[in-house]
């Protein structure tokens, strides 16, 4: 998403705005959540940080969507246009969403995890023709520009997924709208509250309760699930939850391994591991469907 | 190696000391060797962290240790250890603490930090007999940053500062022999990929007082560009083509702990990672390839 939203501002850039984009992400590693801006004007931009009333928000993976801590649905305002990367029709986004702006859908590419590589220039494409302000031209030269230290073969493969979007988007070109320009004389104070100056004791962030991490439900970076069939497993246990790097591979009382899914990252060492085969992948939305669950 | 409590496979701990929910990359490799470690060490510890990707395992009000731990800048953690293991040393001596209660001193580090900007300060902690362990997990290159070469980079791997079409021209330092040198107590290589050995050495450290030592080389999907799912294939690659030696120190002897019987190529492991990509596409680089096999044909000619 980094990169889409590098693409992106130079493909704007290259049309002649200003332009702003950078990504924000916290202290976690690859697989977690993040999303990336940009900000596009004729006239200099002096407003800097954060877009908090996004004229377009697009989902590069719809699993983040009922995950509060992605953030998706933040300042959408009834003309936001919300672009989904999803295989679910964008009526059923504005009903599950209830919302009032435009909901458009990029039909996800299949349960191909080497597809999801260029989920990225996809979305950068398909943004470009929804503003309606970019050619096709500079599209294709941001991208050229931007990957092109990654050889010709990664051009020409993004080229090709980022081009079919915005072809595909070509009869939305336009539909985004231009936003107003925030005004410094329209800020308002934030209320603060005022609070006690604690000695070091109760102030300094020490941790006193031990593995809290748990609290963190990192099975939400999935987007594969390693499902164990137990007529397989041999219980063998060690190897499974000896090389799980994220102590998400327990052991029950009759020694059978047991995934815990609400912090397996879904990196799939087990199943590149297990010894009889036991383990397998499925895709995190199909399995999920299984369930009865909502992606 | 001596007398061991972890004979076979099953003698290895079925639960987990380390949490799960911690911020590290799916696969990471060195969250698997120090969740490994840790379950042999076991509670009674206080981690001292060198900046570094694992300073993230502990982010306010978020912890996967059950015990202290302790956050100190990249080049300052045995520093950091001779400090805790004073304190606690006075407060034994003092009596407010009882012997049971006392706690083993960890310092947990990257390669960055203990190949490069740290090495001073762990020279130092050895001179001083610090009673501690040390353990780094190399992924051999900056990897919190974006992987920009280390003192642990590999001759000819791509690194975010070594783009070329050779890679990086340096050789990755011998932090083993580095360490020996100094005598400390005691100095292991080790891998998750190798999770007995990995025990055995952890016990054995465990056992011993004064400076000790445990590096343990960490495939990183994210720096080495591989799918997450090869992280234990290709540490066990790395054992198998010879790249990583197992071997440890101990009253001044060193000893292979895992001699590959038939070697395979090095290049059986390079070719696993888009980092030595390079050296295979366009056309091969036969002189790299050769120099990099012949490297690692010498140090096993010498081992005998």
């Amino acid at each position: 998403m980094k990169t889409a939203s590098r693409i992106l501002g130079t493909a704007l850039f290259l049309d002649g705005f200003e332009v702003q984009d950078a990504p924000r992400y916290g202290a976690e590693r690859r697989g977690a959540p993040l999303f990336a801006y940009v900000r596009a004007s004729r006239q200099p931009i002096n407003e800097r940080g954060v877009i908090r009333r996004p004229d377009l928000v697009i989902v590069a993976d719809d699993t983040l969507v009922p995950m509060p801590a992605a953030g998706v649905m933040a300042g959408l305002g009834d003309f936001t246009v919300l672009l989904v990367n999803s295989q679910e029709a964008p009526s059923v986004w504005k009903d599950r969403l209830n919302l009032k702006g435009p909901v458009l859908t990029l039909p996800a590419t299949a349960e191909d995890r080497q597809e999801l590589r260029f989920a990225g220039a996809a979305c950068a494409g398909a943004a470009a023709a929804l503003l309606g302000v970019v050619s096709r031209g500079a599209t294709e030269r941001a991208i050229r520009e931007e990957l092109g230290p990654l050889g010709a073969e990664v051009v020409a493969a993004n080229l090709e997924r980022a081009l079919a979007a915005f072809d595909l988007m070509a009869g939305h070109a336009g539909c985004v709208q231009e936003g107003t320009e925030v005004s410094a004389s329209g800020y308002r104070h934030p209320e603060w509250i005022d609070l006690p100056f604690e000695d070091a004791r109760v102030a300094a962030p020490a941790i006193h309760g031990a593995a809290t991490s748990v609290e963190v439900k990192t099975g939400l970076w999935r987007t594969m699930r390693p499902v164990i069939d137990y007529s397989r497993c041999n219980r063998c246990w060690w190897v499974c939850s000896s090389f799980c790097p994220d102590s998400a591979i327990g052991v029950n009382a009759e020694g059978r391994p047991q995934i815990d899914y609400e912090h397996c990252k879904g990196c799939m060492i087990c199943v590149a591991q297990c010894p009889p085969h036991a383990i397998e992948a499925i895709a995190e939305r199909a399995a999920a469907a299984a369930e009865g669950g909502r992606p | 190696m001596s007398e061991t409590r972890f004979k076979r496979m099953k003698d290895l701990p079925s639960g987990h000391l380390l949490g799960s929910g911690t911020p590290m990359c799916a696969g990471c490799g060195g969250l698997e060797a120090l969740h490994e470690i840790y379950d042999i060490l076991g509670e009674k510890t206080v981690f001292v962290n060198a900046a570094g990707c694992m300073t993230l395992l502990s982010v306010y009000p978020f912890t996967p240790f059950r015990g202290s731990w302790l956050y100190t800048a990249m080049a300052s953690a045995p520093a950091g250890a001779q400090g805790v293991r004073d304190a606690l040393d006075i407060l034994l001596q003092k009596g407010r603490m009882a012997p049971t209660d006392d706690l083993e001193v960890v310092v947990l580090t990257g390669d960055g930090a203990a190949y490069g900007m740290g090495l001073s300060a762990t020279s130092g902690a050895i001179e001083r007999g610090l009673d501690f362990l040390y353990v780094c997990y190399d992924n051999e290159g900056y990897g919190n940053t974006g992987q920009q070469y280390s003192g642990a980079t590999p001759h000819g791997a791509r690194t975010a500062t070594s783009t070329g079409a050779r890679g990086y021209p340096g050789y990755k330092k011998d932090l083993f022999s580095i360490l020996a040198a100094h005598r400390p107590a005691y100095v292991a290589t080790a891998i998750g990929a190798e999770p007995l050995d990995l025990a055995r050495k952890v016990e054995q450290a465990k056992g011993l007082k004064g400076p000790r030592f445990i590096i343990a080389l960490s495939p990183c999907p994210t720096g080495w560009d591989y799918d997450p799912k090869d992280t234990v294939e290709i540490g066990r690659l790395a054992v198998r083509s010879g790249v990583w030696p197992l071997k440890e120190y101990r009253d001044g002897k060193v000893t292979h702990t895992k001699i590959p019987g038939a070697r395979l190529p090095v290049e059986d492991y390079l070719k696993t990672q888009g980092r030595f990509a390079h050296l295979f596409t366009p056309q091969r680089n036969e002189a790299l390839l050769g120099e990099i096999q012949g490297r690692v044909d010498a140090y096993w000619q010498a081992v005998g």
